[in-house]
């Protein structure tokens, strides 16, 4: 029995051992695995912009209101200005939504919906967490997989598959914990940039009561549970 | 390792000691990637030959044993690759990575040994492995 049971102990540090020394090995990079996923990215980022870059304003007032606020934002937290790329999309859907590239999608609809700049602020600052934690590819990778993300770059998948992209960005929501960890993470680029989080949530709390002056609720369907949110933001800002 | 048995095994119970283990190579190839099959596959064949000699239950012991820790190992990295096949905040890291490896690596060294006592219980050799044979010992006597 004794003999069992040290055996038992050394098979298990054996494994155990085995495991640790293989952990050693950084095979991300050995198999060129975050390299490939960067390529991935911005391929199917230009693909995806590039069907829906028509509808697009890159100029104005409501791009420069967007463009200075993503900047004050970008330059307090250390994150790379110029490679988000804002664009505005000029209709009434309440909506901002990020995709892959750190494309930062936003709909006149939401500037329109927002009553000051720290509420604005609460919505970029959201969005460019979902970029900045790679919730983006996650989601599609996770919701379409590989094969279909691959085809897309290569032109095999069609129009379709583009059309699909974009639907599932802009009007599917992450799961809770990615938009829990996207609140979080956008509070503490609100606070470091001096902006208080209270905005973010008031904003979240008017969704959360479906107020229809604010028009085309796409926000709210994407991002569900408002009001529980604006809650635990405001936690979060103390 | 190859050791010795308290007598000499007929044609008869060589032959079904050593489909113990080659009932775990067949259900590698018919379940993978899903580890319950090889654990299934031993133990029916263990409950099947449970009245039978002495050097059959015996090998037939071991070879569950050997699949029943296999299949914990393999599960976990089965459910683990569900996971970050399915689910949005676990994606491939280098943990995930190396267990994988690590896995793959025990299943070979398993299959080799596995391959190995298939072969020497037919000829009526008798294969006791490392903790696994000792821990047999114990579940089945004569």
């Amino acid at each position: 029995m004794k003999k069992t049971l040290v055996q038992a102990i050394v098979l298990l540090l054996l494994i155990t051992g085995v495991y640790l020394l293989v952990s050693r090995v950084d095979w991300m990079k050995l198999f060129r695995i975050e390299k490939m996923s960067d390529a991935l990215e911005k391929k199917v980022g230009d693909i995806v912009w590039e069907g829906m870059k028509e509808q697009s304003v890159e100029a104005g007032s409501e791009y420069n209101r967007v463009d200075s606020l993503v900047t004050a934002l970008c330059k307090s937290n250390g994150i790379n200005r110029k490679k988000i790329k804002v664009h505005i999309m000029g209709d009434n859907e309440v909506n901002a939504f990020a995709m892959p590239d750190n494309h930062l999608v936003v709909h006149t609809g939401l500037i329109n919906a927002v009553k000051n700049n720290d509420e604005l602020s609460g919505v970029l600052a959201h969005e460019i967490a979902h970029m900045e934690l790679s919730h983006v590819m996650k989601k599609l990778l996770k919701q379409l997989g590989y094969t279909v993300l691959i085809n897309l770059t290569t032109g095999e998948a069609g129009g379709e598959a583009i059309k699909q992209v974009l639907g599932m960005l802009s009007s599917t929501a992450y799961d809770r914990k990615l938009e829990k960890d996207a609140d979080v993470k956008a509070v503490e680029y609100l606070k470091k940039t001096g902006i208080s989080a209270n905005g973010f949530a008031d904003f979240l709390y008017r969704l959360g009561e479906k107020d229809g002056a604010l028009g085309n609720l796409s926000w709210i369907s994407t991002h569900p549970d408002s009001r529980e949110r604006a809650k635990y933001i405001r936690e979060e800002a103390k | 390792m190859a050791s010795t048995f308290p007598y000499h095994p007929e044609e008869a119970e060589a032959e079904k000691a050593s489909n113990s283990y080659l009932m775990s190579l067949v259900a590698i190839m018919v379940g993978f990637p899903l580890p319950i099959i090889n654990l299934l596959a031993t133990l029916l064949f263990y409950i099947a030959n449970r009245k039978s000699g002495y050097f059959v239950r015996w090998h037939c012991t071991q070879a569950l044993l050997s699949q029943f820790s296999l299949f914990i190992v393999n599960s976990t990295g089965f459910w683990w690759t569900v996971s970050v096949l399915v689910m949005e905040d676990e994606h491939v890291s280098n943990p995930y990575l190396a267990y994988i490896i690590t896995v793959f690596v025990f299943n070979v060294l398993e299959l080799a040994m596995t391959i190995s006592a298939a072969i020497k219980t037919r000829k009526g050799m008798h294969v006791s492995w490392y903790f696994y044979g000792p821990l047999t010992q114990i579940m089945c006597k004569p």
